[in-house]
């Protein structure tokens, strides 16, 4: 008689959440980086040390440029309310 | 009244049937929030608008996930999904539930357990799937 045993799981999300705000650029890029970036605990300690730091470096880079990212999409708003007479509105958008 | 995280009874008959895909798409997979009064588990066999979660920034039957086409790590195979995020939202939810849209009736896949009851106040409200490996992913077959 033969028979195969097959076991599903399931893993735990984790949820994070916000009040009067949006998650930071911070968090969104250790998302990024982590979802990029995976290192076995069971590797070689020189491969560890070398993927650590590229994952630090790509961080670093990832972070600016969703900055930047987010600095343009707010120009690009300011620019439409302002073009629709909302100065005010604009210049709290650029001041964020 | 529980929720009680599980992969549900149904969805692994359900595998048997190919009633399933998670080839990667955007329109496939829902996840809904529900309240701690909500009653979730194992047993849970499609999605329910029972003691599902409402609030601003959200609506009945919740959203689309974005599921990444399954792989395999040794003899595991896995999927994961992208994570989801409720924006501008004020919502409290304990849990969710993962179910298949496309197919009919709304079958389930798993219950998630959230901890806790969690709470968003015109904010972000996400949900962070674990790493896509072998010993955390969100949907595993070992």
């Amino acid at each position: 008689m033969f028979s195969v045993d097959v076991k599903p799981t399931v893993g735990t999300v984790s949820v994070e959440t916000t009040n009067n705000t949006g998650l930071s650029p911070e968090y969104w890029t250790e998302r990024v980086v982590n979802k990029i970036v995976s290192i076995s605990d069971n590797a070689d300690p020189m491969v560890k040390a070398q993927a650590e730091a590229f994952k630090d470096t790509i961080q670093q880079v990832i972070l600016l440029y969703i900055k930047q990212a987010i600095a343009s999409d707010r120009a690009t708003v300011a620019g439409l309310l302002e073009k629709q007479g909302h100065k005010q509105m604009a210049d709290i958008i650029r001041r964020i | 009244m529980a929720i009680s995280q599980a992969m549900c009874t149904s969805f692994k008959k359900e595998l048997m049937t190919a009633t399933h895909n998670f080839t990667a798409a955007s329109n496939v997979f829902k996840l809904a929030l529900y309240t701690s009064s909500a009653s979730l588990g194992a047993g849970t066999t499609a999605y329910t608008s029972s003691n599902e979660a409402s609030g601003t920034g959200y609506t009945a039957k919740g959203a689309f996930l974005t599921s990444v086409t399954p792989t395999t790590s040794g003899t595991t195979a896995l999927t994961d999904f992208n994570d989801l995020t409720f924006s501008t939202a004020t919502i409290t939810a304990r849990g969710a539930l993962i179910y298949n849209e496309a197919a009919t009736s709304d079958p389930s896949v798993c219950v998630l357990d959230f901890g806790g009851d969690k709470t968003s106040t015109n904010g972000d409200f996400t949900i962070q799937f674990p790493a896509a490996d072998a010993s955390n992913a969100i949907i595993r077959i070992a």
